[in-house]
């Protein structure tokens, strides 16, 4: 057979590690800032751009689609050329996706800092931002698919069909998620509203989990495990089944992030059962790579890189057994709100992708470098700093869930709420939160070790950037089944074919779930008390989005006796068809604002309060962990741009007046007007349209429009 | 065969036992074995697609299940029924005992000093210790306004204070700070006595 000469693209894969180690610096310090801020709420400095609202997104950000992404690339682009017996497609989409990624994270970083933030959690980058993820993503799929057309191999390794999945996946969410209306360059308003943005957003959510955490990191394992371990892969057909099962079930689970709100049933029951069945499938990923180490157990012991991939291994198939329980309604009870789902994602982010990148890089620096690891020592001593980081990280936010929710639901034998100041069930578990600052600093420290040791491994050693190899040319003429191969076999040879299969496997749970929510006008019954917001409200909401207020505070009562006492009437789906985007937030660290504005209600507090709490939260609640909003009553909103905010809410179909985008200022600055001389009463002097203004009246509207129904 | 699985060659652990079962596939020296799925996990996955059939024939076909507004229903129900006993049906009436002061003036420092100061002197709530009262100064009136909350910002408190609670808070407020006189928000409502 006639040997071809070529070159592997080696470079890519050294920028995509380099940036790799770079944003992980990065990401886990900021998530430490965010750490010691929740424990010591000085750490916020009083400066706007490091309040907890805005560092959360940031660390969010910078892990998943920085660090993580990165490593993602750097994986593919490295096993994607060998398992395909190619260069890539193309040099230079290799090199748009690289810088094209980078610019998007800087661009990312500044626009969340500065307050630029859609407010929709894993996606709160602005729609520009948006159009550029779009378009390296495309790019990236576009060189991946063009390397699997000129390859020499015959067939596709399994590692690639997670690749496969990975761009299809990942595409699609990130498209149907983004549907966004721009006002300015540095702020737009989601198509959808409510309980319809809220079931596409965590379709979105819960999918990016699956499709940028989970499924290239199995498709990196199938590649990087049975190599470091130079063990077979135990089982050829429970790839093939905990694939297609795995792509399939994922995409309809996302409603577990919904149970109990304000959600149809049917909508919930999909999000329930879906989750349970996704059980096997994700072990089966487990199973196959702990499997695959029959024969290699003492080779574990003594490599730093096998050591990280059972870890990883061991982490995800905990991740993947804890998500399906979290599913069940009982059980989300008490972890939906509670620390509960921070643990449960760092067990994943630490533990697996963290786990996985880790043994990835002391396995692939000293190979593509050509020499040996600097030190397996510093090594083995990353992996144990890193384990028990985790489990310091993991176990205080465990303990502090069950702690929380006791405490929410407990009763006096009087048949009061036991705590009924929210504060209390938040400063009994501060020092959780300071063992959890703990283990993220050991985690920091253990992956500074890892920065050390490969910049002094690439330093002993020489890269190549284009490596010459040679292949056999690839004979695959054959299209139809031939006699003997089965039809996955077949399919194996059929990449595009392949694409197809999975866009078609992915895309029904998304579709039977969110095309009813969004065209089914009985799904979101109406209620006709709920008015749009007055436009400085609607500004007031903007500042509340921006500053990422959703962070900490959820805007959504459950339907329990021990929320309803505590908070107020139970949201109903027609509360929120004007909200774009919802805001029902994923973690009440403060308490719960839905029902803020129901005068005489549990949740309420005049104008004077809420100044005084943005000025200085701790005067008014001693021990508080709210960042303070100085700045608030100093800056005032920009009006120029509410008209055209107006227009846009008008286009979403929100029932202002034709023409009303002109009045607007003048309504704003009248109520503005009215609050302002409230506060005057308590020898408090403000501008009429300064922001702190606009978030009271915005606050003040939370809950208003039912509030007759109590 | 090319240069890189030459090289991976070296690197392949060989376990006679274990790979007798080895396919003809090699992708970069990886190779893999003609294993079936673990019987048990097939298990699992068939057992968790019999929980989801029957969780929807359970909620839905069938309707047995309760949905959340109607488990909330029950759940209200029954809170009712077990601290039942708890309600007083006496009428509540001004205490001037000190222990029952006492306690007022620890629920006062707990939950109301943020708004009315630590000597009543008021701030972002209202003065409580001048002659001028907005929603009036007989006990009624405090246990009421305490209770229910008021439209200028005064919460309701009932779902978080006992009747006995209220009762002691409502009393400590108008034996031990009206009257007192303490400067600090200007008087507000009307002139009470």
């Amino acid at each position: 057979m006639e040997l071809q000469k070529f070159y592997y693209d080696n470079k890519i894969v050294k920028q995509f590690i380099l940036a790799t180690i770079v944003w992980g610096v990065v990401g886990i310090l900021v998530g430490l800032i965010a750490a010691l801020q929740l424990a010591w709420p000085v750490f916020n400095f009083d400066l706007e751009f490091l309040t907890f609202g805005r560092v959360r997104p940031v660390h969010t950000n910078a892990i998943i689609f920085a660090f993580v992404g990165n490593a993602i690339f750097a994986g593919v682009y490295y096993s994607l050329q060998k398992l395909l017996k190619t260069r890539m497609f193309s040099d230079v989409l290799s090199q748009i996706n690289f810088w094209g990624w980078q610019l998007i994270i800087v661009s990312a970083a500044v626009t969340l800092l500065s307050g630029f933030s859609t407010g929709k959690e894993y996606a709160e980058l602005e729609w520009w931002i948006d159009i550029m993820i779009a378009v390296v993503w495309v790019v990236f799929g576009w060189n991946m698919i063009g390397t699997m057309i000129v390859r020499r191999e015959k067939h596709i390794y399994a590692a690639i069909w997670w690749y496969v999945a990975t761009f299809i996946g990942v595409a699609v969410l990130h498209v149907v998620n983004s549907f966004e209306l721009p006002v300015s360059f540095l702020k737009s308003y989601p198509l959808y509203a409510g309980a319809q943005d809220a079931v596409v957003q965590w379709w979105y959510g819960h999918n990016a989990v699956a499709f940028f955490l989970t499924t290239p990191f199995l498709g990196l394992m199938y590649y990087y495990l049975p190599k470091a371990a130079g063990r077979p892969i135990y089982s050829y057909k429970l790839s093939i089944i905990h694939f297609w099962a795995l792509i399939f079930i994922y995409m309809w689970a996302g409603p577990h992030h919904l149970l109990y709100q304000a959600l149809p049933d049917w909508a919930q029951a999909l999000g329930v059962t879906f989750s349970i069945m996704l059980l096997a499938p994700s072990w089966g990923g487990m199973i196959n790579g702990l499997l695959t180490l029959r024969g290699a157990w003492d080779k574990v012991r003594d490599s730093a890189t096998l050591k990280f991939m059972v870890v990883a291994v061991t982490a995800y198939g905990m991740s993947t057994f804890e998500g399906p329980m979290m599913s069940l309604k009982n059980v989300n009870m008490i972890s939906h709100f509670s620390d509960w789902t921070i643990a449960h994602v760092h067990i994943g982010g630490m533990g697996w992708n963290g786990g996985l990148t880790f043994g990835m890089l002391y396995w692939l620096v000293p190979k593509l470098w050509k020499t040996k690891l600097f030190s397996e020592r510093l090594a083995n001593t990353h992996f144990w700093l890193a384990t028990l980081g985790m489990l310091i990280y993991a176990i205080p936010l465990y303990w502090a869930a069950i702690t929380q929710w006791l405490m929410w639901r407990e009763y006096s034998p009087e048949g009061f709420l036991a705590y009924p100041n929210f504060l209390e069930t938040v400063t009994q578990i501060l020092p959780m939160y300071m063992f959890r600052a703990v283990g993220g600093t050991l985690y920091l420290v253990g992956f500074l070790l890892l920065v050390y040791n490969l910049f002094k491994t690439m330093g002993a050693g020489s890269f190549v950037n284009s490596e010459e190899t040679q292949a056999p040319a690839l004979v695959n003429d054959q299209s139809r089944q031939e006699a003997g191969e089965t039809k996955h076999r077949w399919l194996e040879r059929k990449p595009v074919w392949f694409a197809v299969f999975a866009f078609v496997a992915l895309a029904i749970g998304g579709a039977v779930e969110i095309i009813p929510m969004v065209f089914v006008k009985s799904n979101v019954p109406t209620i006709s008390t709920v008015t749009p917001y007055t436009p400085l409200e609607l500004e007031g909401r903007d500042i509340y989005v921006s500053e990422g207020c959703y962070v900490c505070h959820s805007q959504m009562v459950r339907p329990f006796r021990w929320e309803t006492d505590r908070y107020g009437e139970y949201s109903k789906i027609g509360e929120f068809v004007y909200d774009h985007p919802f805001q029902w937030g994923s973690r009440r660290t403060g308490p719960d604002l839905a029902r803020a504005g129901v005068v005489g209600g549990k949740m309420y507090k005049n104008a004077a309060w809420h100044y005084n709490h943005f000025q200085n939260a701790s005067s008014v609640s001693p021990g508080t962990i709210m960042p303070n909003y100085p700045w608030f009553a100093n800056k005032t909103v920009n009006l120029e741009l509410t008209p055209s905010k107006i227009r846009a809410m008008q286009t979403l179909g929100v029932p202002y007046p034709e023409g009303y985008d002109l009045r607007a200022v003048e309504d704003l600055t009248q109520q503005g007007q009215a609050i302002a001389d409230e506060l005057k009463k308590a020898n408090i002097e403000v501008e009429p349209t300064s922001q702190v203004v606009a978030v009271i009246a915005y606050l003040h509207k939370l809950g208003k429009d039912i509030s007759t129904n109590e | 065969m090319t240069n890189d699985n030459i090289q991976n060659q070296d690197e392949y652990i060989h376990n006679e036992e274990l790979d007798q079962k080895l396919m003809d596939h090699d992708y970069d020296g990886i190779k893999e074995l003609d294993n079936p799925a673990p019987a048990w996990i097939m298990a699992i996955f068939y057992i968790t697609i019999f929980f989801s059939v029957m969780y929807g024939a359970y909620y839905f076909w069938f309707g047995q299940g309760p949905n959340q507004d109607e488990e909330y229903e029950l759940a209200f129900a029954e809170h009712d029924v077990e601290y039942a006993s708890q309600k007083s049906t006496e009428k509540l009436g001004l205490l001037t005992d000190e222990a029952s002061i006492n306690e007022g003036m620890a629920t006062f420092q707990q939950q109301c000093v943020a708004c009315h100061g630590m000597n009543g002197e008021g701030g972002i709530g209202a003065n409580l210790t001048d002659g001028q009262w907005i929603h009036g100064c007989s006990f009624d009136d405090v246990y009421k306004i305490i209770s229910e909350g008021g439209p200028n910002g005064m919460m309701s408190y009932k779902a978080m204070l006992s009747e006995t609670k209220i009762q002691q808070v409502s009393s400590y407020i108008l034996t031990k700070l009206k009257g007192t006189n303490v400067a600090g928000k200007a008087a507000e409502g009307e002139a009470c006595q």
